[in-house]
């Protein structure tokens, strides 16, 4: 998925390049101020366009919210998350803010898990890598709220958790995983 | 160079902890609400006031529920509990359409059938469609899984315990509780939740704060705003209070 | 007598952004070589230097906007100096506060200074308050120069002429107002809110502060306010620079100056809005903020993009195609800035669709958009501008050399530093790592590569930092 981003971005912005190259050479090759012919009208296609690409785009793009992700079943898991500098705790079991405690998470694959991510301390972030280190869901873990995320894990495997907000001087070492079966 | 740079962040990583976990304690923030959620509620036979014999998990199939835990001779906050609750679920009827049953359990040994009737007819619940009131038969095994520990108070001869509600949605699920009296607005949460109805986040129950952008509003599903909001809004208010003061004053000097 | 004044004001604010610039270049360089391991400095020295780098060039591109709009609004409205030089000197005055709390106190919150970090003290105690009140000496100096140029420009137009709104449904209107003129008051009611958010925002945490605790702040609300002033102040700078190239780019290029017309008119005004709303996109991970914000900040950050492409792109594009126009270092720098401004735009909406951002928020992908509009865009328009001023102020009228090798220098050196983050953003390599954990193979290679790449960058700007601050000096030390 990043990657496919990123080739629409390298596509997007080659054009983008490739279209001011075009208009410096006119400008350089041309005769004196022969300039654009019906400017407003282009300008008029070149917005209606883009009003067209972005609203196809906003309409695609916006159902596929994490928001609205698996809103309307019923998850099989349930896993506690808690976060505080620089560790993660995540348990099946609910966590006691006075003696936070974590445990070993085994998911199964297909099942929808219900990630409730919150912090003890400042904002964490909450970030799924996979074992190939791609990051597949995140949410913020913000103290005194819940974020509820849910995901179906498709393949099995190790899974970690990076903390993907700054969160002091051990922001790079905190991490955690959890195993899907 | 490695172990130095190991050896920091251990002392970070211990000196920072002690901080959290120091300013956590002040905090004292009370998560007892999120124990045993999505854990399901002890399936326990239970005897209704009407003589029905049925089971937790077969009534909360029909409707879900939320329960509470009263005992009968309690002189402190079952009452105020159950007139609250009833108080507010009238409010609550007159805009919401999910379906609910509120179960009213007693978790003292002692109490009777008859017990629970005299209850219901001092509050007035014998004829309200959406209350049941039951004894129960395992109330150990029951209490156990919604983490409600009363203790006895030998001095008071009364139990102490928490005013908790319990919501359980059809499958037997508990999906949210509710600890000490608590508004209509709450109340409605609860019941939504129960319904299965997902929202993506929610606050806790910390401290209050002052200024929260947004008061979750169950009736509708939505967040109203709060007097933090008006602090977002603020900077363009201010702008054109200040834009508006630099042209007349221009104006003036022109 | 006067011009001379405002001459030398302007030349000074210059020669102190370059010299910061560089400063800040070399910290930055710092950081993408530790990621590297190319060298290795401890986790709180790196935090404290990115803070102090996040917080410098933010201020330092604002400024630089600042001076220039100031500098050509003297050709409409008389301004005020003593604004221009107080605005000076509390910048000066709060980079030394800055500086002291994160590079001596060891401060590094970084520049967001997500709330509750600053008071969980890891650092000098003194440094929290010092960083804090760095902010606010900023505010307060940024604050009096915005209001002091809104004052001047409100003396001569009323609200709605300043606002171009004369300009709707009718073709000649008996006051037109210059596009540098709107673009400007534009940007300057924008910098103004989200400077009085930031005044909120330290209020708030000043409260919690002082009151040791007693007073508790809600974490969404702070986030929320500091993008509102992060976001919105970094957005506003950009435009300050197109303010300018309204302004400059005919006139170096030989063209007759560029006109405000309906839709430049109707471009601008709905910007104001479309820029306000966006920094929601900043929270879309915080599932707490109610949808309806985030599908606001999809739309504003969709629609901000249209009349910047639409209108101002467009009309750059008019007045180069197809135009013999006099081609300098200037409206090529000008040029290439629209360039980048651009591609990073179009990195910003891919970030700002929220299930794009469920994946790549907070990965590299961030720093490589915002770098991109910002050190291959407004800092070539701030460039662009500076070169001009220096050899205009010093009546130098010889053609410009090696323009071609610096430029070349600049692109190739900007072009390796960003691919390199815009690869590891879409390798999710997480932001804001002082080193990268095992299994993040690509990070290290590419984080060394991006520091090699900022070399050459910096390579080139000091080939033009070398000439401009030299004129600037002279001007500097001119006799009046």
């Amino acid at each position: 998925m990043q990657q496919s981003l990123l080739s629409l971005f390298l596509i997007l912005s080659g054009i983008i390049i490739l279209v001011f190259i075009l208009v410096y050479l006119s400008s350089i090759q041309s005769q004196p101020q022969q300039g654009m012919k019906n400017p407003l009208q282009k300008r008029f296609w070149f917005i209606t366009i883009m009003v067209v690409v972005l609203g196809m785009f906003f309409f695609i793009t916006i159902p596929k919210s994490p928001y609205y992700l698996y809103a309307n079943e019923q998850p099989a898991r349930i896993v506690h998350t808690v976060s505080s500098q620089f560790v993660f705790l995540m348990s099946n079991q609910d966590i006691d803010p006075a003696q936070p405690m974590g445990e070993n998470i085994e998911l199964n694959t297909n099942e929808l898990v219900e990630f409730r991510v919150t912090s003890l301390d400042v904002t964490h972030g909450f970030g799924i890598y996979n074992d190939k280190y791609e990051l597949v869901a995140q949410t913020q873990a913000m103290p005194g709220y819940v974020n509820k995320l849910r995901w179906k894990f498709s393949e099995p495997g190790k899974y970690y958790i990076l903390c993907l907000e700054y969160c002091g001087s051990g922001h790079q070492v905190m991490k955690s995983f959890f195993n899907v079966k | 160079m490695f172990k130095r740079t190991f050896s920091t962040l251990l002392i970070i990583l211990l000196i920072s902890n002690y901080n959290s976990i120091a300013n956590n304690l002040y905090d004292k923030q009370d998560w007892r609400e999120e124990e045993g959620i999505y854990t399901r509620i002890y399936d326990a036979k239970i005897k209704l006031i009407s003589g029905e014999q049925t089971s937790i998990h077969q009534l909360a199939a029909k409707k879900p529920l939320i329960v509470a835990l009263v005992f009968t001779r309690c002189a402190g906050v079952c009452n105020p509990l159950l007139l609250q609750l009833k108080e507010n679920i009238q409010i609550i009827l007159r805009k919401n359409q999910y379906k609910f049953s509120v179960l009213v359990l007693s978790f003292d040994p002692l109490d009777s059938l008859k017990d629970m009737q005299n209850l219901a007819y001092r509050f007035n619940l014998l004829n309200e469609p959406n209350w049941e009131l039951a004894v129960v038969d395992s109330i150990s095994s029951m209490t156990k899984s919604v983490n409600f520990f009363p203790v006895w108070d030998m001095r008071k001869k009364q139990y102490d315990h928490d005013a908790l509600l319990v919501g359980v949605n059809t499958q037997g699920y508990i999906t949210k509780k509710l600890i000490g009296l608590r508004s209509a607005d709450e109340i409605s949460l609860l019941i939504s939740d129960i319904n299965n109805v997902y929202r993506p986040s929610y606050r806790l129950p910390t401290p209050a704060n002052m200024f929260t952008c947004f008061n979750y509003d169950p009736k509708t599903g939505k967040n109203t705003p709060g007097w933090g909001l008006a602090f977002i809004a603020l900077p363009a208010l201010l702008t054109v209070g200040i834009l508006a003061f630099l042209r007349l004053r221009g104006k003036y000097h022109s | 007598m006067e011009t001379k004044k405002l001459n030398k004001i302007t030349a000074l604010w210059i020669v102190a952004i370059l010299v910061l610039f560089i400063l800040s270049i070399i910290l930055g360089i710092i950081m993408r070589l530790n990621q590297g391991e190319l060298i290795k400095i401890q986790p709180p020295t790196f935090y404290a230097d990115m803070t102090t780098h996040g917080v410098t060039m933010i201020g330092i591109w604002f400024v630089a906007g600042m001076a220039a709009v100031n500098y050509f609004m003297e050709r409409y409205v008389k301004t005020s100096y003593t604004a221009n030089m107080f605005a000076m000197v509390m910048t000066v005055i709060g980079v030394v506060m800055l500086w002291l709390s994160t590079l001596v106190g060891n401060f590094h919150a970084g520049w967001t200074f997500l709330y509750p970090l600053p008071f969980k003290i890891m650092w000098s105690t003194w440094a929290t308050p010092l960083f804090l009140w760095s902010i606010g000496v900023f505010g307060i100096g940024w604050f009096v120069w915005t209001i002091s140029l809104m004052a001047a420009m409100l003396k001569k137009y009323s609200m709605s002429q300043v606002l171009a709104w004369q300009h709707f449904g009718k073709k000649d209107p008996e006051v037109s107002t210059p596009p540098f003129v709107l673009i400007s008051m534009i940007s300057l009611i924008g910098v103004l809110t989200c400077l009085i958010a930031a005044v909120i925002l330290l209020i708030l945490l000043f409260a919690e502060y002082y009151s040791g605790g007693t007073f508790k702040n809600d974490a969404l609300l702070i986030k929320n306010l500091t993008y509102f002033f992060g976001h919105t102040i970094a957005n506003e700078m950009l435009y300050l620079g197109l303010a300018v190239i309204y302004e400059l780019f005919p006139e170096v290029s030989g063209r007759p100056k560029l006109k405000t017309t309906w839709y430049v008119a109707l471009a601008w005004n709905l910007t104001l809005f479309f820029v306000l709303a966006a920094f929601f996109h900043h929270l879309y991970m915080d599932f707490v903020q109610p949808e309806g914000l985030q599908i606001i900040g999809q739309l504003a950050s969709y629609l901000a993009s249209l009349p910047s492409s639409g209108v101002t792109v467009f009309s750059i594009i008019v007045v180069v195609f197809r135009n013999k126009i006099n081609w300098s270092l200037t409206n090529s720098l000008f040029f290439i800035g629209i360039v980048g401004w651009v591609v990073g735009g179009v990195g910003a909406v891919i970030d700002a669709t929220i299930s794009n951002n469920f994946i790549l928020h907070n990965t590299l992908w961030v720093p490589a958009h915002f770098h991109t509009y910002n050190a291959m865009g407004n800092v070539l328009f701030s460039l662009g501008f500076f070169h001009w001023f220096s050899k205009y102020a010093t009546n130098h009228s010889l053609p410009d050399k090696y323009s071609f090798v610096k430029l070349a220098i600049l692109i190739i050196g900007g072009v390796g530093f960003l691919l390199a983050f815009y690869i590891a953003g879409a390798d999710s390599v997480p932001r804001r790592y002082s080193t990268y954990p095992k299994g993040l193979e690509s990070a290290k290679t590419l984080a060394a590569v991006g520091g090699v790449f900022a070399i050459v960058y910096l390579t080139g700007i000091l080939s033009f930092f070398v000439n401009i601050s030299k004129r600037c000096l002279n001007v500097l030390f001119q006799r009046s």
